[in-house]
């Protein structure tokens, strides 16, 4: 049994492709980690497992029932933190959780709950004075409740300062012992890299990586990064280089254009760039990082950071000889 | 039941609204000084129905219940969209059908309750005064002022789940006013007038046109019962059926103007 699946699913905004094909599935039992930078369609992949955005093509299954036509019974056994979602301003915090306790026919208490999260103190003040953070951890309360056995969590970490993010993350690992899946999504790999057992990195809609985080740090061993001084290139040359077996991600800044490869292709590299009639003017190699291969698979968008920063909300960093 | 479960948190959420408390203060403040001033000099006494069935309570009742209602509900679905709650509800095991019935319920109830709890103020007013208070009536006449809030909160929840944004929601609720409300005679009368002359074999008589065009609009049909109620010819006398059509209207509005919203909600990409 697969908690969540996905096949070939495409949506589709007008002539955008926000998804494009999708194939991923989540295994029961597992922590999985889904990357990209903002923008990616992560949200878009979560709101239609979620039923809330329906995709132009292909199937989607959770805890093995379509959610198409599985309706509203389906989510009494999954807890949802949704993305760019608002709390009930004039109810309290112990409203908003009793209120998911009666909708999940559970017997929580919503005591404990609230305390779970962080919420004790507050719990009878109105949640439209709670902070982003503190709404974070209400939404993520009620998510809790029922003991569902799939977690959807799109951008727990949103507003969270780093002392919060641990304590979710704390979290996130209890429920996973007590033998839930937990189906996480965020652009800052510094959150995922620390719980997940599994890490898919989704990029401008297509699933570009699909590894445990092991995997994802040998290849990026086995991964070096060239770093080339050109005379004159646009993204458009970088093309044929993308195109390369072996080569997984390409960027140019500037003058300087960088190439995340395996070791074995990298004068292909230099070569088919010459071809595309740039000159190469100097040329550098550095071995790769986790986090250098997150930015080469999502060209240079996202964030690395291990610390999370106090708030998520700020621009990501450029990376180095990203674009 | 899922819906309930959605009515009850929404009638919480709703009775707490500044909106709501203060229009329904208004309205009842109004209705208790026109009471307060229709005191009838020592020595006269006036049944409290000649006071409701007043000109001045008559348009009070059929002009700002409506719009209350509108105000109160036109964002009930849109704006929850908007801002985002609604991805907290639709997290929960709660169908869009739950949504849309249960804000129905929810909003219907907590504004019923305001205005059966305010109605009171003006029958305390009513019952010390020199006046003889039809207890019956006066209770029928606030259930009929509940029900068509009621029908308007259906309406302006059936819009608000269809309507695409929030803006759109706000725009339409002041549409619904003002067709219903100041300028259904101007809607009214044309159609009445183009449809006089109907074909031979259309089994339908020019009285009952102008009937269900009268009926059709929920504040006419309110008119149509309270008018009755007051003089104590509910269901019965010469407009008795008219009476039942207007009731059944009514109803119908209930139903069908949140399924209708509903139709066009499912489909929706939130």
């Amino acid at each position: 049994m697969s908690a969540i699946q996905l096949s070939s699913v495409t949506k589709r905004f007008g002539d955008v492709d926000a998804v494009r094909d999708l194939d991923l599935t989540v295994e029961t039992g597992e922590i999985y980690g889904f990357l990209g930078p903002n923008g990616a369609g992560k949200s878009t992949t979560i709101n239609m497992v979620l039923d809330l955005v329906r995709p132009t093509e292909g199937t989607i299954t959770v805890l093995d029932e379509p959610v198409d036509t599985a309706g509203a019974a389906l989510r009494e056994r999954i807890g949802v933190l949704p993305e760019g979602f608002d709390v009930y301003s004039r109810l309290s915090g112990r409203k908003h959780v009793a209120f998911a306790i009666e909708s999940k026919d559970a017997d929580d208490d919503p005591n404990e709950i609230l305390d779970r999260v962080g919420l004790g103190e507050a719990a009878d003040r109105p949640a439209g004075g709670y902070s982003k953070g503190m709404r974070q951890r209400l939404a993520l309360g009620m998510a809790l409740v029922g003991e569902p056995e799939l977690l959807i969590l799109d951008e727990p970490g949103t507003g969270l300062d780093p002392a919060g993010a641990k304590e979710m993350r704390a979290i996130v690992r209890e429920e996973a012992a007590r033998g839930a899946t937990v189906f996480f999504s965020s652009h800052v790999l510094g959150q995922v890299e620390a719980v997940c057992d599994r890490v898919g990195i989704l990029h401008e809609g297509e699933l570009k990586a699909e590894d445990s985080i092991d995997g994802l740090r040998d290849a990026s061993e086995a991964e070096e990064t060239l770093i080339l001084t050109v005379d004159d290139a646009t993204d458009d040359d970088l093309d044929p280089v993308r195109a390369i077996d072996g080569v997984s991600g390409a960027a140019i800044d500037g003058t300087m254009v960088t190439v995340a490869c395996e070791a074995a292709v990298k004068s292909d590299a230099i070569a088919t760039l010459g071809e595309a009639g740039v000159e190469v003017r100097d040329i550098e190699t550095e071995s790769t990082s986790l986090e250098e291969l997150f930015l080469s698979y999502t060209d240079g968008e996202g964030v690395v950071e291990r610390d999370e920063p106090a708030s998520t909300d700020r621009p990501a960093p450029t990376p180095e000889g990203g674009r | 039941m899922s819906w309930v479960v959605v009515a009850r948190k929404d009638f919480e959420d709703a009775i707490r609204s500044r909106w709501l408390q203060g229009l329904t203060a208004l309205f009842v403040g109004l209705v208790a000084l026109i009471a307060a001033i229709s005191l009838p000099p020592e020595g006269q006494t006036v049944s409290t129905n000649a006071v409701l069935g007043g000109s001045f309570v008559g348009l009070l009742s059929g002009t700002l219940a409506p719009l209350i209602a509108l105000v109160v509900a036109y964002s009930a679905v849109s704006g929850e969209r908007e801002s985002g709650s609604l991805k907290l509800l639709l997290s929960l095991p709660h169908s869009r059908a739950d949504v849309v019935f249960g804000k129905v319920a929810g909003r219907a109830a907590a504004l019923s309750t305001a205005i059966i709890v305010g109605f009171v103020v003006p029958a305390v007013i009513l019952a010390f005064g020199p006046l003889e208070l039809d207890v019956l009536t006066y209770i029928g006449y606030t259930l009929l002022v509940a029900l068509l809030v009621s029908v308007f909160v259906a309406i302006a929840v059936g819009w608000s789940a269809a309507a695409p944004s929030q803006r759109t929601a706000l725009a339409g609720a002041i549409g619904l006013y003002f067709l219903f409300v100041p300028f259904w005679d101007a809607v009214r009368f044309p159609l009445q007038f183009a449809l006089q002359s109907l074909p031979e074999w259309v089994p339908v008589s020019a009285t009952a046109v102008s009937n269900a065009l009268f009926l059709i609009n929920p504040a006419s049909a309110f008119r149509g019962l309270t008018g009755a109620l007051l003089r104590g010819q509910l269901f019965a006398g010469e407009t008795a059926a008219l009476q039942v059509s207007a009731l059944s209207m009514l109803l119908f509005w209930l139903l069908a103007a949140p399924l209708a919203g509903l139709y066009v909600f499912q489909r929706r990409d939130l």
